[in-house]
Order: structure tokens, then C-alpha cells, then sequence
């Protein structure tokens, strides 16, 4: 079982380490086929211990610890696997989605110059994700928090001819640093509490702590939780990161990295509930994120966009969940999210490939009709996304929904707020789907739309989307709360869901019922608004630029900290660097001539002048061993 | 009583002597770095080497003051008054020349010397030198000399008739005429 | 014990008067440009430092400080000499009389 963990960690190394070292000496599509296998060797290894931990009995989490990297007086570090229920759980969606969108790549990113760095760089993110998740301590945890940025940056950034790309790659990781920046700090608490950073100890420790520094540590993990999954106010990253490549917003900014902050939370979830000012805080956050992102999506023209903002309400709503104390609903829904959110990602870089590059949906207009298959499996993800019944959406959103009734009064604040989210995702969602798909081929998709010798895609892009479209369809079926719920089961040891945040049965009725009510209500708005164009779209200037610079959150922290710093740094470099730092080289050497020159007087050349020193040096000396004597 | 009054009448004149012949000493130490032609210097010199003497001689240093005038004023200093005849009169202007700082770095540095040894003496006065031995009537002789010289210091002696004999040496070399003089000289005649 | 005190000032004022000496000595050294003034300077300081040995004798009834201060002349003597010498040498070749010019060891 732990053999599975070491091999799933390892293989992803293993093909990043390959295509590395052989380099140019191994064809661009052969790089391309190391890393898709090693991704799914890697699933085999998560599959492998998931079954090893299923009929080991899941009470514990199992550490294989392989050697001892920090000793340090009390601090002792290990470098440990963690395998328990939430860890295999994490495993299997980042290898098995992520080897599907691996596999996807290879038909997308086909033709590109530098498909071997990409691939390399894919492995290295899967790699650093499964060290995030199997981490078997705080430390380790941190490390693979931190190369998943270092990933993300890389392929983000990976067209660095295109300078819009760089400066979305920089932001990110500035961003992510920040966060990170936040969880040092609480780390630093914990190691001066328990001298220690494993989970247990941690765990325990939190219980010895005051409130206050125990709400610190979680406010800082939150910190860090939320600059990684792009909630407020640490989100103006995400919308910029899909300059990258599609299959990257695919993986890490719907399926995986952006999940990892709702992993930390689920994983800290002792913590947390000792804590219970920043678990509001995480559900105040998400409940924010999920209702602004949702508002700001209405009026996004690029494909991308779309999604992404999808993406930020989401895991919204996942951080909802977790600020309750429902981690199992939250890692329910991110496990379905990761289907439908991949699969919309893959149908939009169908669509984005089979128009050479377009990405503005306003000009892709009834594309449906020459890419019928495209146009079915988007709809599925959208309906999953939306949460209508049967597809996977419905199970996994609604349980977070009703999770929040019974918390206290602010529960009902937040389950208004979810619900709206609800009409909304629907509402943004098939305005997305209207405009693009359904109707006549507009005049630039008849121009540009070229197809693969008669099929949508290539082989590669086409079965990943078939297999997603499947799991999004019936993936939500694994647990329908009240009535058949192995998930939670299976989580329990890891992530026990809180008692409040369990509603009644009825209470979930009404909730769901509401939940998908609202959603059709949303769906129907969009068709009449963009469908059927029946309605005109309701325009208010002043919301629509509002939203459209998506709340001025970027030109308020433009304002607040770049160009602070940036001025600063001028200032440094006017007065610190010109006048001191850069004339002190000239003059310490005209100083230092200077003073040779005064001291070269002395060299005069006349003997009187040196008998004089004589008599002086003697005068001195005499002085001197008069006071010692 | 007539001692003590031929004893205190002589210490008064001992003591009228001491600060003649100091304040000569001391003047015509002046007086030798002062002047600007050579020849009054030696003379001043001459003066200053007399003072001493007699400074000696009221230190019961008979011997050495009998040398000072015979050797020193007599014949180092006849030595000098030829070698300045035959230099000639010289254009100088005492004290200029050099770099700005030498004449007030020269009057500091000897005057710290000088403030230096009065302070120690000073401080010592009350201490080391605060006792004059009594001494008899051969100190200073000069037979007491000599036998010192032949019993407790012969080396001393011995090393300086060395360096008398060199310095004799290095006289006739260093007045030894070139040979393009000796050819001028012989083609003059 | 038997012998006679010393008459008239105690010894320090005799090494009072040779540090005045010495001091007018090297101020002359170190500010005349005649090379035989400075020789007839440098005579000064050994004197005084012949008065102060003298003296000390007599303070301490030592003879071994007349001794000294007798081959102190004697190399006085010689040392005058060598250096009248010196300057007869300079003379005759027609050098400035002048310790400032007289920097370098060439004819």
C-alpha cells in the first residue's frame, strides 16, 4: 500500500527527470508519451494503495517515512508518504483526471516548438501536486505547496514570447507568494508550540493553545488556502493565468491546484475547528468569492474567462463547505468539479483548436453545427456544472448547500447567498453555451473552422473528453447523502464532517428542490436572454463597466501596492542608489588618492624633515613610556 | 663657625658661579643656532664649551673639565674655525627652506623633548635625586681616572682609540685630492 | 661617611640646564641648512648629554659617568673629523652648501 504511494509520488519525477535528460535526443511526441505514462503509472500507484488501504482498514492513515531530512536540536523532519482516506481520495483525482489531461495535451499542444519542456513541466506539477497531498508533514506539505507554484508560473508562462503571458505567470506567483508568505508564519507558530510540524502533533497542539493564536495559525493557513484557489481577495490571478495553455487551465486551474487550499482546510480541519473565527472567515470568503466571481462571469467575452470565474465560484463554494465544517461535502464536490470544470476546459480547447486560436466568443457563434460532438459534451459538463439532476453537479453542490442550514443564523445568510449562486451559475453558464453552440455557423466560424481529417479532434483529445463526459455525467451518483453515502464513509477517519453541519432530511429536500429550481430558472433566463434572443439583455452602464473590471480589484491593488512599491523603488533608486551606492566606488578611490596625496607630502625628499619624524617618534615614545612606566 | 660661614659663604658663591655660568651656557647654546655667518656660531660654541667647564668643575669633575677645554675647545673646535675659514662666508637664510611645517614641527619636537625631561626630573627629584652622595677629594682626579680607565673600564678605552684611529682613517680619505685635481694641480705648477 | 656634599644647586637643576641643551641642540639640527652649523648643533647635544652624565656621577658617586662622558669626547672628537672632512670634500667640488640640496649620494 505504501509501495503504491512511493510509486505514484515518484513516477511523475521519474518522467519529469527523463524528458529533461534526453532532451532533444528523443522526438517531441515520444517526450509527449513518457509523460502521459508516467502520470498514469503514477494513477496505478494511487489505485494500488487505495486498495491496500481499503483492506488494511482506513481507521488511520498509514506514514511510510524514508529517511530523516531535518534534524535540527527538538525538530525532527521526515521525508514521509501519508496515506489515509483524504490522501489516496486527492491521489486518485490528480493522476486520473490529470493523466487524462496529459493525454489531451498531446493532441493539443501538437506542432508547438517546445512540447518537450511542456511535458516536463506537466510532470513536474503532477509530481508537485502528489507531494501537497501525500506530504506525511506540514513541511513536506509546504514544499510541494511551493513547486506547485513554481509549476504553475512555468506553464503559465509558457509562451514567454508573448509578454501578456509573462506578466499573468509573474502575478500568479507573486500572489501564491503571498499566501505562502501567510503560511510560513503559521507554521512558525505551530514548530514554536510543539517544536514539531506533523499533523498529529499539530493537531494536538492546537487544543493546548489560546484562541487567539490558534485562530491566527488558521487565518494564516487560510492565507495561503486562499491565494492558491483564487478566492477573495487573492483571486486576480486566476482570470490572468489562462494566457497559459488550455490543458494547463484544465489541470491546475480547475481540477487541481486551485483545489489545494480546499485540501489544506479538510486536511487542518483539527485546527480549524478549534478555531472557529477563521473557519467564518473561510466560509464568509468563499460565500463572497462564490457570489462575486459568478456576477463578474456574466460579462466575460473570452471563452476562458468564463470558465475560469466558474472555477473561482466554485471552490467557493467548496471553501463554504469547509468554513462549516462539511469537509467531506467540499472534497465531494471538488472530486465532481474536477470532471465537469476538465471537461469544459477540454470542449473549449476543442473549440479554441478547431478555430486556430480564437478564444472571443462572440464571434464563434452556432459552432454546434460542425462540431456536433463538442457541442453535446459541453452541454453535459454545463448541466453537471449547474447542478441539475442526474448529472454530477446536483449531488455534490446541493449537499454543500444544505450543509449550511443548520450552522447558526449566518447558515441562513449563507444558504440565501449559495442559492443565488445557483441562479447565477446557471444564468452565466448557458449564456456561455448559447452564444457559442447552438444556431447557425457565424461568418468567422464558416472562415476559419477546419476540422481533423473529419473527426473534432485528434484520438488523444477526443477519449479523454469521452471518458470526463462520462464520469461527469454519472460521477456524482457515488453518494447521495442521506441515502447511500460510501464518500463520507470513506472520509471519515480523516475529515469527520461536523454534526452542525448535517442537516435533516426534509431540510435537504426543500434545499435541493430550491437549488435546482433556481438553476433552471437560471438556464431559462439565458435561453431567453441569448438563446432565443427574445429579451433584450438588460443593460446598466455602471454595473456592466463595474463588471467588466471585475470590481476594480485589480486597479485597487495596483493603486494600493504596486505602485506604492514602484515609487519606492525609484525613490531607492534616485537617492539610495545614485547618490550613495553607486559614487561610493569613485569615491573611495578619489578619497583614497586624496589622502595618498596629502600623505605624500610628507615624502619631501629633505633630510632635515625625516630627522624631524626622529625627534617626534622619540617625543612620542617618551610620552608613552612615561604613562606606562 | 667660621666653617659654616666659609661653608655658607662658599655655597653663595658657588651658587653665583652655578647661574654665571649657566646662563652663559645656556645663551651661547642660543646663540650657536641662532647665528646666520658660521664663524660666530663656532665662537658661540667656544663660549658654550667654556661654561661647561666650569659647570664641571662645580661637579667635582675636574679631570673631564680639564679635557673639555683642552680637547673639545681647544682642538675640535680650532679644527672647526680652520674648516669655516677655508669654506668661506656663506649666503644663508637661517630659517627658511623646506617644507611649511618643518620650523614649527622642529620647535615643537624639541621643545617636547626638553618639557619631557624637566617633568621626569621632576618626578624623580623627589625620588632618586632627592640624595647627592657625599664624595672624597680624588673623585674627579685624574689619577682616579686613569686607574679607572685601566681597571673597570679598559675596554671602553681601547674601543676608542679604535674609533679615534678610524676616524683619523676616514679624515685623510676624505681630504685626499681627486686624481683629476692632482693633475690640475701638477699642470698648474 | 667621609667626603664633602655638593655646594650649590642640587643635580637636577645640572640636568635642567642639559636638557635645555639637548633641545637647542636638535632644534638647530632640524632647522639649519649649513651643514656645519648643524654640526656645530649636533656638538651642542652631545654636550648636553655629557653635562647630564656628569651629573648623575656626582649624584650617584659613581665614576663610571665621567668615564662614559670622556669617550663620549673622544667620539665627538672623531665624528667631528669624518664630517669636516665631509664638508671640505663638498667644498672642492663646488656642491651647495646646503643639507636640503644635498639629497642624494652622487658627487
Amino acid at each position: 500500500m505504501t509501495a503504491g504511494a512511493w510509486l505514484c509520488l515518484c513516477a511523475p519525477l521519474a518522467g519529469a527527470l527523463l524528458i529533461t535528460l534526453l532532451g532533444t535526443t528523443v522526438s517531441r511526441r515520444t517526450a509527449a508519451w513518457i509523460s502521459t505514462t508516467s502520470v498514469f503509472i503514477a494513477f496505478a500507484g494511487a489505485v494500488w494503495s487505495f486498495l491496500g488501504l481499503r483492506s488494511h482498514g482506513s481507521e488511520h492513515g498509514v506514514v511510510s517515512t524514508a529517511w530523516t531530512w531535518l534534524d535540527s536540536g527538538g525538530f525532527k523532519v521526515g521525508l514521509s508518504v501519508l496515506v489515509d482516506p483524504l490522501s489516496t481520495m486527492m491521489m486518485l483525482i490528480v493522476t486520473g483526471v490529470g493523466g487524462l489531461i496529459v493525454l489531451y495535451s498531446i493532441g493539443y499542444m501538437d506542432g508547438d516548438e517546445e512540447e518537450r519542456r511542456y511535458f516536463a513541466y506537466m510532470s513536474l506539477f503532477v509530481f508537485s501536486m502528489l507531494m501537497l497531498v501525500q506530504g506525511g508533514n506540514l513541511l513536506l506539505l509546504l514544499v510541494g505547496w511551493g513547486l506547485v507554484g513554481l509549476s504553475s508560473y512555468l506553464l503559465i508562462g509558457f509562451w514567454h514570447e508573448k509578454p501578456s503571458a509573462v506578466a499573468a505567470a509573474k502575478k500568479a506567483f507573486v500572489m501564491n507568494a503571498v499566501g505562502d508568505a501567510t503560511m510560513a508564519l503559521a507554521f512558525f507558530v505551530l514548530i514554536a508550540h510543539s517544536r514539531s510540524l506533523e499533523f498529529a502533533t499539530s493537531f494536538a497542539t492546537a487544543g493546548h493553545l489560546s484562541s487567539t493564536t490558534v485562530n491566527l495559525v488558521a487565518l494564516g493557513l487560510l492565507g495561503g488556502a486562499a491565494a492558491k484557489s483564487a478566492q477573495i481577495p487573492l483571486h486576480t490571478w486566476l482570470p490572468d493565468a489562462m494566457e497559459g495553455p488550455t490543458p494547463v487551465s484544465a489541470l491546475i486551474h480547475a481540477a487541481t491546484m486551485v483545489t489545494a487550499g480546499v485540501y489544506l482546510i479538510a486536511r487542518m480541519h483539527p485546527l480549524f475547528e478549534q478555531a472557529p473565527t477563521a473557519a467564518d472567515v473561510t466560509a464568509i470568503g468563499g460565500g463572497a468569492t462564490l457570489l462575486i466571481a459568478a456576477t463578474i462571469a456574466l460579462v466575460q467575452t473570452d471563452i476562458k474567462r468564463v470558465i475560469a470565474y466558474s472555477t473561482m465560484s466554485q471552490i467557493g463554494y467548496m471553501f463554504l463547505g469547509a468554513g462549516v465544517g462539511a469537509y467531506a461535502n467540499s472534497m465531494f464536490h471538488l472530486m465532481t468539479h474536477a470532471f465537469f470544470k476538465a471537461l469544459l476546459f477540454m470542449g473549449a480547447g476543442l473549440v479554441i483548436h478547431a478555430l486556430a486560436g480564437e478564444q472571443d466568443i462572440r464571434k464563434m457563434g452556432g459552432i454546434g453545427k460542425v462540431m456536433p460532438r463538442t457541442k453535446w459534451m459541453f452541454l453535459i459538463a454545463s448541466l453537471a456544472l449547474v447542478g441539475i439532476f442526474p448529472f454530477a453537479g446536483f449531488f455534490s453542490k446541493d449537499s454543500i448547500i444544505a450543509a449550511t442550514m443548520n450552522v447558526g443564523w449566518y447558515g441562513w445568510v449563507f444558504w440565501v447567498c449559495a442559492l443565488l449562486g445557483t441562479f447565477l451559475t446557471g444564468l452565466y453558464t448557458f449564456r456561455l453555451y448559447f452564444i457559442v453552440f447552438p444556431g447557425e455557423p457565424s461568418a468567422f466560424v464558416q472562415e476559419h473552422h477546419h476540422d481533423h481529417h473529419g473527426l473534432e479532434g485528434p484520438w488523444t483529445m477526443l477519449i479523454p473528453v469521452g471518458v470526463l463526459t462520462v464520469l461527469a455525467a454519472i460521477g456524482g451518483w457515488i453518494q447521495f447523502s442521506a441515502y447511500w453515502h460510501p464518500l463520507t464513509s470513506w472520509l471519515e477517519p480523516a475529515a469527520r464532517t461536523l454534526g452542525i453541519a448535517e442537516p435533516s432530511t426534509t431540510q435537504e429536500w426543500i434545499s435541493s428542490g430550491l437549488a435546482l429550481g433556481l438553476g433552471i430558472a437560471g438556464i431559462a433566463l439565458a435561453y431567453l436572454l441569448y438563446g432565443a434572443r427574445q429579451l433584450a439583455v438588460p443593460r446598466f452602464a455602471a454595473v456592466q463597466r463595474a463588471l467588466e473590471h471585475k470590481l476594480y480589484f485589480d486597479e485597487a491593488y495596483d493603486a494600493l501596492f504596486y505602485k506604492p512599491a514602484t515609487a519606492f523603488a525609484s525613490w531607492l533608486g534616485h537617492e539610495v542608489e545614485d547618490q550613495m551606492i553607486l559614487p561610493a566606488g569613485p569615491d573611495l578611490a578619489t578619497g583614497a588618492l586624496d589622502r595618498s596625496r596629502a600623505v605624500r607630502r610628507l615624502q619631501t625628499g629633505i633630510l632635515r624633515t625625516y630627522v624631524l619624524f626622529i625627534g617626534m617618534g622619540t617625543a612620542v615614545l617618551a610620552v608613552v613610556f612615561l604613562v606606562v612606566r | 663657625m667660621t666653617v659654616v660661614l666659609a661653608a655658607s659663604g662658599g655655597n653663595v658663591v658657588v651658587w653665583a658661579v652655578w647661574v654665571v655660568a649657566g646662563f652663559a651656557c645656556l645663551a651661547s647654546g642660543v646663540a650657536v643656532v641662532s647665528f646666520a655667518n658660521p664663524f660666530y656660531s663656532a665662537l658661540a660654541l667656544i663660549g658654550n664649551l667654556g661654561s661647561l667647564a666650569v659647570l664641571y668643575l662645580l661637579l667635582s669633575a675636574e679631570f673631564v673639565a680639564a679635557a673639555q677645554v683642552l680637547v673639545y675647545a681647544g682642538a675640535v673646535m680650532v679644527m672647526f674655525l680652520f674648516v669655516i675659514a677655508y669654506v668661506g662666508p656663506q649666503q644663508e637664510t637661517p630659517w627658511k627652506g623646506g617644507p611649511s611645517w618643518q620650523t614649527l614641527g622642529a620647535v615643537l619636537a624639541a621643545g617636547a623633548i626638553f618639557v619631557e625631561i624637566i617633568v621626569v626630573l621632576g618626578l624623580k627629584a623627589g625620588g632618586r635625586l632627592s640624595h647627592t652622595e657625599h664624595v672624597n677629594a680624588t673623585f674627579g682626579s685624574p689619577g682616579w681616572i686613569g686607574r679607572l680607565f685601566l681597571t673597570d673600564h679598559l675596554l671602553a678605552f681601547e674601543i676608542t682609540s679604535i674609533v679615534l684611529l678610524v676616524a683619523a682613517v676616514g679624515g685623510v680619505i676624505l681630504g685626499e685630492h681627486t686624481k683629476r685635481e692632482r693633475d690640475d694641480l701638477a699642470g698648474q705648477r | 661617611m667621609q667626603g664633602a656634599a655638593l655646594m650649590g644647586p642640587g643635580v637636577v637643576w645640572y640636568v635642567g640646564i642639559a636638557a635645555f641643551l639637548f633641545g637647542i641642540g636638535a632644534l638647530g639640527v632640524l632647522v639649519r641648512r649649513n651643514p656645519l652649523i648643524v654640526l656645530l648643533s649636533l656638538e651642542i647635544m652631545l654636550n648636553g648629554a655629557n653635562l647630564a652624565l656628569i651629573a648623575f656621577a656626582r649624584s650617584a658617586g659613581n665614576g663610571a659617568g665621567q668615564i662614559f662622558a670622556l669617550a663620549v669626547m673622544a667620539v665627538a672628537a672623531s665624528e667631528v673629523c669624518v664630517g669636516l672632512g665631509l664638508v671640505v670634500a663638498l667644498h672642492r667640488r663646488r656642491l651647495a652648501m646646503d643639507v636640503d640640496q644635498l639629497s642624494e649620494l652622487r658627487g
